[in-house]
């Protein structure tokens, strides 16, 4: 509890190291709003409390819950690398809240609490290659993995990034991914459902591009993130590839109100994905017992 | 432990004296329905001691229906926002519970304060919380706490524990807190005869229970073994399923359902505020997500989750007891006739094949 920012009750925080800010949120500026694709901006933040700031550490895979004054909560990742890289989120406007926070500008406030969830393991994965899958927004929750595992590109073997998307306006992040290519050994397989004008790259599905990128499945870890249907694509066709079903890692999404295990929304099978996750191995999910 | 006699002048008076620096809940019989509620008593002479089971669970003073977290006002042309904390800390005594609704509070403390996390707000409900419980005298015909290790005398948790007995209540000292206010008191020891004679009461009571509710207590345990390895049949699940109207009684009545929803809203003067209320899983929105996709769509898949929480792992395969303890409320109010009871007689049906 040493770096405990008194943020909540005394004893509240029962985690290792990282204190996350649990029940009363803590006052963000929204210092920049960038149009990242249709329906998709991307929101740069910054804590007037600067106390809180430095305490605010987050782990790749994790999440927070924003407050949109007014609307109300909800959940999001966070696609920041752990190491000095801008706060911000990512967020589609799809119902009320994330709605609300699409009409805000430069200037005003967010309330945010966290940071929640296990994170993905990296400890576990040093030596190893690392397969990146994403489709559509899925690659938000991978950002910070991405930039985090390129941080420390001497720990890892291969690292690629298979990315599909509807069409060409559809891909997220683009000025990172152009950034990311030119890392040296960072390789980027990207696709778009059909074919368009102005478009020279890869057409199909994202699964398809394991072959093109003649994956490696020996030492190797999978993240993979998207819509059900391309998850279970991925999936099969890596497990047909004979990759262990415990190098598989995805997040998953469930409705989320309180972020800490109690209110039970979350819940799937045995485990809370507040708390028990977002982050699973394929082994996992399988044995979870409930749709993905 | 220590141990005293009390006349029920003295338990009056007991109530009264921590009037002074508590709120003080107990039940009370409405005048008019008759209807018993576990409630803040203005005046301790309405405190009841010998009312039935009352209608709904104690939780509700630590984990109301709803209730107002947090404050705050967005001025969105200053672009500035104030905001304040709502849950304040007031010293309560819950006096004269059920051991099966102490039973239930134990299980919200361990929800709520262990794990991971602690709750705050709940935390703030509880931590000046004296409980005082009462041994159960009268259980109703769909009580069971027999089977679930939750009555009708309570063996832990208390601060200080009543039983009636002939010349009066004894009094058994449950906690350090508990004891100092004996230590307050001139309270008589209790003498050993007494220790004999309530065990006469509880054991009375245990004869009064339905056979209904002594037969199924092993079979309690056969179930949750049953739930918690995967083998009810899908049909089962889908019976049980069938008869649910998603009406989310079950779980604003059982004093151990937990879930929550918490929900931003603004009042007429423009200030918001954040409310958190209890929830059900059997509602169909539980766990909805944005653009409609909902992981939990058939309404036997709902269902089953809440027997899967009472009966299996979220209370019982962390802390080795049940979710539930068998006060039998979710059998009273369920229009679908799948209370807890219910549900355990036909995994029952399942497992025998039909005989009993
Ligand atoms: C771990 C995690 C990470 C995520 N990361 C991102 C991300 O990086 N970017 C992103 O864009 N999205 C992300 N999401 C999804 C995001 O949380 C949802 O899109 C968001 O919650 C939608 O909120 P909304 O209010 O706009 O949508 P709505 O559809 O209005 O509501 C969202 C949820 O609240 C429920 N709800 C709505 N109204 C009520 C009501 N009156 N009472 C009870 N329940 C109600 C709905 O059933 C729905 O499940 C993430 C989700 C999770 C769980
Ligand atoms: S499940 Fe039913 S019987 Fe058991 S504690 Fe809850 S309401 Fe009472
Ligand atoms: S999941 Fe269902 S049964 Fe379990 S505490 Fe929540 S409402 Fe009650
Ligand atoms: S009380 Fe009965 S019908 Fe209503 S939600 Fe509970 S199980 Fe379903
Ligand atoms: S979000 Fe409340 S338990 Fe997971």
């Amino acid at each position: 509890m040493s770096n405990c920012h008194g943020n909540h009750e005394q004893g509240n925080c029962k985690t290792t190291g990282l204190c996350p800010i649990v029940t009363f949120p803590e006052v963000v500026n929204i210092d920049e709003i960038r149009d990242e694709i249709p329906e998709v901006k991307t929101f740069y933040l910054s804590f007037p409390n600067k106390d809180v700031e430095r305490e605010f550490r987050i782990k790749s895979g994790q999440f927070i819950m924003c407050t949109v004054f007014g609307a109300g909560e909800f959940a999001v990742s966070l696609p920041p690398s752990p190491e000095n890289d801008r706060f911000h989120i990512s967020v589609r406007a799809v119902g009320k809240v994330t709605h609300a926070l699409h009409a805000l500008r430069v200037g005003d406030k967010l309330g945010v609490r966290g940071p929640f969830g296990n994170g993905f393991p990296f400890e576990d994965i040093k030596g190893k290659n690392i397969i990146y899958v994403a489709g559509g927004i899925g690659l938000i929750p991978l950002r910070s993995s991405i930039v985090h595992a390129l941080q420390h590109r001497e720990d890892f073997g291969r690292i690629i990034l298979l990315y599909g998307a509807r069409s060409g306006k559809d891909l997220m992040y683009q000025e990172d991914i152009k950034e990311w290519q030119q890392n040296a050994g960072f390789e980027t397989f990207i696709t778009i459902d059909r074919a368009e004008a102005g478009w020279d790259g890869e057409v199909g599905y994202v699964n398809q591009l394991i072959e093109k990128a003649n994956v490696p499945v020996d030492n190797s870890v999978a993240f993979v993130c998207g819509p059900p249907v391309m998850f279970n694509s991925v999936i099969g066709e890596f497990l047909k590839r004979g990759m262990s079903e415990d190098a598989i890692i995805s997040t998953l999404e469930r409705q989320m109100k309180c972020g800490i295990g109690k209110c039970q929304h979350c819940a799937v099978g045995r485990t809370l994905v507040c708390t028990d996750g977002p982050v699973y191995t394929y082994r996992q999910i399988k044995t979870l017992g409930e749709q993905i | 432990m220590s141990m005293y006699i009390l006349s029920s002048q003295e338990i009056k008076q007991l109530a009264q004296a921590l009037q002074a620096s508590h709120e003080v809940y107990g039940p009370q019989v409405d005048p008019q329905t008759q209807q018993v509620f576990f409630d803040q008593l203005d005046d301790v002479a309405a405190l009841n001691l010998e009312a039935p089971i009352p209608s709904m669970p104690v939780k509700e003073i630590l984990f109301p229906q709803m209730e107002r977290i947090l404050k705050y006002n967005y001025d969105s042309e200053t672009q500035s926002v104030e905001m304040s904390k709502q849950y304040f800390e007031k010293p309560k005594v819950l006096f004269g519970l059920r051991p099966c609704d102490l039973s239930g509070i134990l299980a919200l403390d361990r929800f709520f304060l262990g794990q991971e996390f602690v709750d705050d707000v709940y935390l703030t409900h509880r931590r000046q919380c004296l409980l005082i419980s009462n041994t159960c005298l009268n259980p109703f015909p769909q009580c069971f706490c027999v089977c679930t290790h939750s009555g009708p005398d309570a063996d832990e948790g208390f601060d200080l524990d009543l039983t009636k007995l002939k010349d009066g209540y004894l009094v058994k000292v449950g906690s350090e807190k508990g004891q100092a206010i004996a230590d307050a008191q001139q309270w008589k020891p209790a003498a050993a005869h007494h220790l004999t004679e309530q065990k006469a009461v509880v054991d009375h009571c245990i004869d009064l229970f339905p056979e209904m509710a002594t037969d199924n207590k092993a079979w309690i345990s056969r179930v949750m073994n049953r739930i918690t390895t995967g083998f009810i049949k899908s049909e089962t699940w889908e019976f049980i399923g069938d008869q649910c109207l998603e009406c989310g009684a079950c779980s604003f009545v059982c004093p151990t359902c937990s879930c929550f929803n918490i929900e931003d809203t603004q009042t007429a003067c423009g200030e918001c505020e954040r409310l958190r209320m209890r929830d059900s899983c059997s509602f169909e929105g539980y766990a909805r997500m944005a653009g409609d996709h909902n992981p939990r769509q058939p309404v036997e898949d709902r269902r089953n989750k809440r027997f899967f929480c009472k009966l299996s792992y979220s209370q019982s395969k962390k802390y080795l007891r049940p979710g539930c303890v068998g006060c039998g409320r979710c059998q009273w109010v369920c229009p679908g006739d799948i209370g807890l009871p219910n549900v355990v007689q036909y995994i029952r049906r399942e497992i025998t094949g039909g005989e009993n």
